[in-house]
């Protein structure tokens, strides 16, 4: 469903490729966790997907179409809260705004689809519906993140980008927000990749790993083979790629 | 005060309100710093005035000047979207180009139009501020609803979060250059209403115009607020209407004429001090 090949993105005045040559192929309703040291290119990985960064060779596809030509069928959650919804927007227009990525929008009111709106803020179980009018600048950066997620996942995409989500949330905000995103995951039956820096998470969700070394794909394992996998584990493999790394310097 | 002072201050407050909402839209709802009224507004009048100066009927000459103005509102987005000039940058080449072009159009640099066939007639004021009252209700009213519709939640997603908008798919393009052809036609119908009024059209009509509109647009948000649509559409109104009053008041009490640009600044001085002082925000 999507397939990268040979995917090589570099940066101006950048030490060498952030991608190199990444060749990996995705079906439709997979779950991968994407793994990796810091500038081991994760987030350029998703970005390129989304069609942000323009990539210097190699092609990109979803459906065998090419990516860019495709964008709507590609939804992201990213790190950052305040670049994921509208602050100043209520959570109606939010909400509003983010059904509309998958329907025409025309000029009847938004204000009619306050109905529809108002079921896909109770399915995230959270009470928000009292802040229906309420600009959502004005809710906490966990409720704001649960919005951005919904507003990705209610989309439909085809291909859901999730670049460190719930990274910025409390302990507790962040298991109600995993557990509602892999749930929406698995019952849309969409491809969504996920970024982490928590190996907990990696091995509790998702049904395969891949993990990125200097823009290259070190580690791809499915779904058996990641539940045999123990945190330490992973840590020994981090740490394996980072003395690697010390010795070349 | 009499009322016939009244009366004046409130339908120059009406035309000037038309000024406002063009600046409001770019402004406010796109969060594009535009200069285009600039030049937008002498276009409406120059357009308006060719027309009738070519036997044109009044309302066509009216719509005409509306509608070239939108269009320089297009270019200047133009400009701006495929050039990657800055934004005011554009505003301000495109005001100097539509400078030459209205001398072109009306041959010299002022023309009077006396024995025209005019909207207004000069000795019934009451009639005349229902007319531009009307006019009012009838583009800001279609404004207002096309911003409650999807589409008008698209522009101002546009405007508040460019980034997001791009990432969920929402042609910035395509509203940048909706919104200040919008704007361009509101101010360019303001240009023209005044040409009417005044009988008399001067390609150096739009210097300053920017000002008094944002002046009359901060005023508004100041008395009303700003944190809900309702009252961003409304703000221009009031505004500008306090703004023509409290000029008119400033002018009754001695102020030169030549002093107003000068009263003007510090006007928005300190409104904009006011606001500061309003969100709490430190100097």
């Amino acid at each position: 469903m999507l397939q990268l090949m040979h995917v090589t993105k570099t940066f101006p005045g950048h030490f060498g490729p952030v991608l190199n040559e990444v060749n990996l192929t995705f079906n439709e309703a997979e779950f991968c966790v994407i793994i990796g040291s810091n500038g081991s290119g994760k987030s350029t990985l998703l970005r390129t997907i989304a069609g942000e960064y323009a990539i210097d060779h190699g092609r990109i596809r979803i459906d065998n179409q090419p990516h860019q030509e495709v964008r709507s069928l590609i939804a992201s959650v990213i790190q950052d809260v305040n670049q994921g919804t509208v602050p100043d927007m209520t959570l109606l227009e939010n909400v509003v705004l983010g059904c509309l990525k998958r329907q025409k929008a025309g000029l009847r009111w938004y204000q009619s689809r306050q109905q529809e709106a108002l079921q896909q803020i109770q399915s995230l179980g959270m009470n928000l519906e009292r802040y229906l009018h309420t600009p959502i600048k004005n809710l906490s950066g966990g409720q704001r993140q649960m919005i951005a997620t919904l507003m990705a996942i209610q989309s439909k995409p085809k291909v859901l980008l999730l670049d460190e989500h719930t990274s910025a949330l409390d302990p507790k905000t962040q298991r109600v927000l995993m557990a509602y995103t892999a749930q929406a995951i698995e019952q849309h039956r969409m491809l969504a990749l996920m970024i982490t820096h928590k190996l907990d998470d990696a091995i509790e969700y998702g049904n395969r790993l891949i993990m990125l070394h200097d823009g290259k794909v070190v580690l791809d394992v499915a779904r058996e083979q990641k539940q045999a996998l123990s945190r330490n584990a992973l840590l020994d493999l981090f740490h394996q790629y980072e003395t690697k790394d010390h010795h070349e310097q | 005060m009499n009322s016939d002072l009244l009366l004046t201050g409130i339908l120059q407050g009406l035309i000037l309100a038309l000024t406002t909402y063009g600046v409001m839209v770019p402004f406010r709802i796109l969060h594009f710093a535009d200069l285009t009224a600039e030049g937008a507004y002498p276009l409406g009048g120059a357009v308006c005035s060719s027309l009738l100066l070519m036997g044109s009927p009044t309302v066509l000459a009216i719509i005409m000047g509306a509608i070239g103005a939108g269009c320089m509102g297009i270019a200047t987005s133009l400009v701006h979207l495929r050039l990657k000039v800055n934004s005011l940058l554009s505003g301000i080449i495109l005001s100097t180009m539509v400078y030459s072009v209205n001398l072109r159009l009306l041959g010299k640099p002022n023309v009077a139009l006396f024995h025209r066939a005019l909207l207004f007639h000069p000795d019934h004021l009451t009639h005349n501020v229902l007319i531009v009252a009307l006019i009012l209700l009838g583009t800001v009213l279609p404004l207002m609803c096309f911003l409650k519709t999807e589409r008008g939640l698209l522009m101002r997603a546009v405007g508040l979060n460019p980034s997001f908008a791009k990432r969920q798919g929402i042609s910035v393009a395509h509203y940048t250059i909706l919104g200040l052809f919008i704007g361009g036609c509101f101010t360019g119908l303001s240009g023209g209403l005044m040409v009417e009024l005044q009988q008399y059209v001067d390609v150096g009509m739009g210097v300053g115009v920017v000002i008094h509109a944002l002046a009359a647009l901060m005023l508004g948000e100041v008395i009303l607020g700003n944190d809900t649509l309702n009252k961003q559409l409304l703000a221009p109104l009031v505004g500008a209407l306090v703004y023509q009053q409290i000029q008119g008041i400033a002018l009754s009490i001695g102020l030169a004429p030549s002093d107003l640009k000068c009263f003007t600044g510090f006007l928005v001085l300190l409104v904009i001090a006011m606001q500061r002082k309003k969100t709490g925000e430190p100097s």
